[in-house]
């Protein structure tokens, strides 16, 4: 084998795939839009959402108010809110989304606040059930709701003379003791590793796919076949194009995956004040460490499959199938109670999901992680074996 | 000069079962001359060119090319042969010249050495034109042309061609023909495969009709002619393909 032939088809490579347009949207195109999209699309929406109910307000009708005009003064204060005056069919207009919530005040409630002092006052609030709206201006109206009663409450106790922590014997505190980036690490760990796996393996797919299939399919294989590059040099070097294709889609994923992120974190910060985000680059370098033996096992396993197809078309029905393979370990993070071991860490895929969210939580497992990057590349190497076996097999180049 | 001796290819086929796509086949095409492999479509002509070009594996025989065994150096066999076909296409995102120049490096060419020949083939061919354009946006004739190209970069001593005008225009036709005879003047072994019976009388100096995957009777046009008492090619072959035994009969040995 002469490695100056790996190195002459690699680059031939390349100049074919930077001028196969597929190849640049799947590998470049789709890993730096991902995520903005993704992230900032989302974050985008629910501020315009959340400002777009604050500057409207919400429609709220208020049934028998002259009951309690100290509360309903309190709900007219409230900027969210636009009160209307009572009517019937209010349950049809909240069915209609026309009245986001209603408010019904038994009759003489502030009355028999003070002359019944041991009875409980019952208000029925009436809603959307889920609904994102009517559940804003819920939590608006029990809040007013709750303002209200620790008011008579207290003057209540002031009439008796005792102090209102009479009522508050004791509270707790939360505080949190680590840090912000194993606050976000934590919340990322369960996401991303299944993002960063899946586009290990679509960045690879489409190259994977014109190299080997799409070339029957151009007709140029059997020009190939007779040039005096060997069968291994051939897949080698291709092979090292399509995990280039790969690397780069991950690299790039991840890094517009940190742009975005704290990007998304300033706007966010506009709506949700005191938003801490913070992403350790350390993590996202180890996480791209340990993707890496995985972007070999995909590319060449992905080359040794491709090459059986005849045509693109055939490749794709073959490689789809793969994706849920892929997909399902990938999504183990998702999994709460799985925990990183031993013997988890020899399953592929799934030992770099579990180990890419311990990364992301701040936890550097290095025997596991040292275990899950040899034998990844064990695997890798038994399906670089595999796919130069394919290039080998007549039947596999010249099916008819 | 090829010497083919016994060259045997047998598929395995689920539904059909065992095919033996070339069947005990031998012949020697030497330098200078045009050997002609004629067939109809199936006969084991495609199958017998990509064994020489050691694209596929004989099963069993063997076959010498320029002196190198195609089972045992099959590497050597491909720096001394041009393999041109309808089936090898052109990168279509490469240009005329990084196609040229890509199968040039592979033949172990570069720098000084390479630009030189490819300018002489560009100059020559008539390609300085569309050098720069993409293959998938040239015409059929200059597609032909990059493949010409391609196949004698490295300047080899043998040229092996499949079904080489397969479904091209008569005029693209006639530039493959025009450069398949500049091969035999320069000297270069030469051997083609056809259907068609025209193409057969026009070219070659040795035709050897070929059917289910047997070599029938081999000769030049004249030698044929003579033994079967027939000036048609076509009514030639059609009698040696009917009445195969006969053919063997008289086929004596490999005249060239």
């Amino acid at each position: 084998m002469k490695p100056a032939n790996i190195g002459i088809v690699y680059r031939k490579e390349l100049t074919d795939t930077l001028r196969d347009r597929r190849t640049l949207i799947s590998s470049i195109l789709v890993p730096i839009l991902l995520f903005p999209v993704l992230i900032l699309g989302v974050a985008g929406l629910a501020i315009f959402v959340v400002q777009k109910t604050r500057t409207e307000g919400s429609r709220v009708m208020l049934l028998g108010a002259e009951h309690a005009p100290q509360l309903a003064a309190r709900l007219e204060r409230e900027k969210t809110l636009r009160l209307t005056p009572p009517a019937a069919g209010y349950a049809a207009q909240i069915d209609a989304k026309s009245l986001r919530a209603a408010l019904e005040i038994p009759p003489q409630m502030e009355a028999r606040l003070r002359s019944n002092p041991e009875e409980t006052q019952t208000a029925t609030i009436y809603w959307y059930e889920g609904e994102l709206r009517s559940q804003t201006a819920v939590r608006t109206i029990e809040r007013a709701v709750a303002d209200y009663r620790e008011e008579v409450l207290a003057a209540r106790l002031a009439e008796r003379n005792l102090p209102a922590e009479v009522l508050k014997p004791f509270v707790a505190e939360r505080k949190n003791v680590v840090s912000a980036e194993r606050v976000t690490g934590n919340i990322l760990g369960l996401l991303l590793p299944y993002f960063f796996i899946t586009l290990a393996l679509t960045g690879a797919m489409y190259p994977a796919m014109d190299l080997t299939a799409g070339e029957k399919e151009r007709g140029t294989m059997e020009t190939i076949l007779a040039s005096p590059v060997s069968r291994a040099e051939l897949v080698l070097g291709k092979f090292l194009l399509v995990l280039t294709a790969s690397l780069v889609t991950t690299a790039l994923s991840i890094a517009s995956f940190g742009v975005t992120i704290l990007g998304g974190a300033e706007l966010l910060r506009g709506v949700t004040p005191g938003l801490v985000v913070a992403v350790s680059t350390k993590a996202a370098a180890a996480v791209f460490f340990i993707l890496l033996p995985l972007a070999i096992l995909f590319s060449a396993a992905l080359l040794a499959i491709a090459v059986m197809a005849r045509s693109y078309r055939e490749a794709q029905t073959y490689l789809t199938p793969l994706m849920f393979v892929v997909i399902l370990p990938a999504m183990a993070a998702f999994l709460p109670g799985v925990e990183l071991n031993a013997r988890l860490a020899l399953i592929p895929i799934l030992n770099v999901s579990l180990v890419s969210r311990e990364i992301f939580t701040g936890q550097y497992p290095w025997g596991l992680i040292a275990l899950i990057f040899g034998s990844t590349l064990v695997y890798a190497a038994a399906a670089i074996g595999m796919a130069i076996r394919q290039f080998q097999r007549e039947e596999v180049l010249f099916r008819t | 000069m090829i010497e083919a001796l016994e060259l045997c290819k047998v598929f395995r086929d689920k539904k059909r079962g065992e095919i033996r796509a070339v069947d005990g086949v031998s012949f020697r095409c030497l330098p200078g001359k045009i050997y002609g492999l004629l067939g109809a479509n199936g006969a084991g002509k495609t199958t017998t060119l990509r064994m020489l070009a050691t694209i596929l594996k004989p099963s069993s025989g063997t076959a010498k090319v320029a002196g190198s065994d195609v089972a045992t150096e099959p590497d050597e066999v491909r720096r001394k042969v041009g393999f041109l076909s309808t089936a090898t296409a052109l990168y279509g995102r490469l240009t005329a010249q990084e196609m040229v120049e890509y199968f040039g490096r592979l033949h172990g060419m570069n720098g000084g050495e390479l630009r030189r020949r490819i300018d002489e083939i560009f100059g020559w061919l008539d390609m300085n034109e569309f050098r720069d354009r993409r293959c998938d946006k040239l015409s059929t004739g200059m597609k032909q042309k990059v493949s010409i190209a391609r196949t004698l970069v490295h300047d080899p001593p043998v040229m092996i061609f499949d079904e080489p005008t397969l479904g091209l225009d008569v005029m693209t036709a006639r530039i493959i023909n025009a450069f398949i005879r500049e091969c035999r003047d320069q000297g270069k072994t030469v051997i083609f495969s056809t259907h068609v019976m025209s193409e057969a009388e026009k070219l070659c100096d040795t035709i050897g009709i070929i059917h289910n995957g047997k070599l029938l009777a081999e000769g030049t046009l004249a030698q044929l002619r003579q033994r079967y008492a027939m000036i048609d090619l076509e009514d030639i072959f059609v009698q040696v393909v009917e009445k195969p035994a006969a053919a063997l009969a008289d086929a004596p040995g490999r005249t060239m």
